[in-house]
């Protein structure tokens, strides 16, 4: 069964949140998924551009709360 | 489509231009573009391992913002991008020379060794070169 693991990468400044769901993809088995919490707003569109480069899947993207989320789904 | 190799070659200790050529390296590396660093002039002093903490970055225009707010370290993104992407770091051989280092005077386990700048400019053809 997939799962979704939260990575808090706010206050983390460009490319560490990039670095940081980077790293938690690599233990992660395809299908599940990475949700990574950022206080820089260049994640919300770096993340999603680094996933289509290199061939995982943006799930959804956003603003809450004061910060960015984005939902990444490892596809390979 | 196999991505065009990104080769950086680095001359200076100021900290602004080796903070923005670790940024470019690690992503680089990370979105499967093989990168290749090559650590010239005074950059190689960036790596000494006896060097500790901010004091080893020249003064430059952003520095101090960045030390003030704990921006992550460039020699830390160097090593990430190596562990995570497609990244070899070169130490240019002539400035190893001069300064009479060896190669175990680096930084630990990020120099995939030294190579001269011929071999560095001829592996650049087959790539995008970028100077800083």
């Amino acid at each position: 069964m997939s799962e979704r693991k939260v990575i808090d990468a706010r206050g983390s400044f460009c490319p560490g949140p990039l670095m940081e769901l980077i790293a938690a993809l690599k233990l992660l088995q395809v299908g599940d998924e990475v949700e990574i919490l950022s206080t820089d707003q260049g994640t919300a569109k770096d993340v999603p551009e680094w996933c289509a480069k290199v061939g995982h899947e943006t799930v959804e993207s956003g603003e809450k709360d004061g910060h960015w989320y984005v939902v990444v789904r490892k596809a390979k | 489509m196999t991505a065009l190799p990104l080769f950086i070659m680095l001359s200076s200790a100021d900290r602004d231009k080796l903070q923005l050529a670790s940024m470019i390296a690690s992503v680089a590396a990370v979105s499967e573009r093989p990168v290749h660093v090559f650590v010239s002039m005074g950059a190689i002093k960036v790596f000494d391992k006896n060097a500790s903490g901010n004091d080893r970055y020249g003064d430059s225009a952003f520095n101090a913002e960045l030390c003030d707010k704990n921006a992550p370290d460039p020699i830390e993104m160097f090593s990430q991008g190596k562990m995570l992407g497609d990244m070899t770091m070169w130490a240019c051989s002539m400035v190893l020379d001069v300064l009479g280092w060896e190669e175990s005077h680096l930084v630990e386990d990020l120099f995939d060794g030294q190579i001269g700048l011929t071999k560095f400019l001829s592996d650049a053809e087959e790539g995008q070169l970028i100077a800083m």
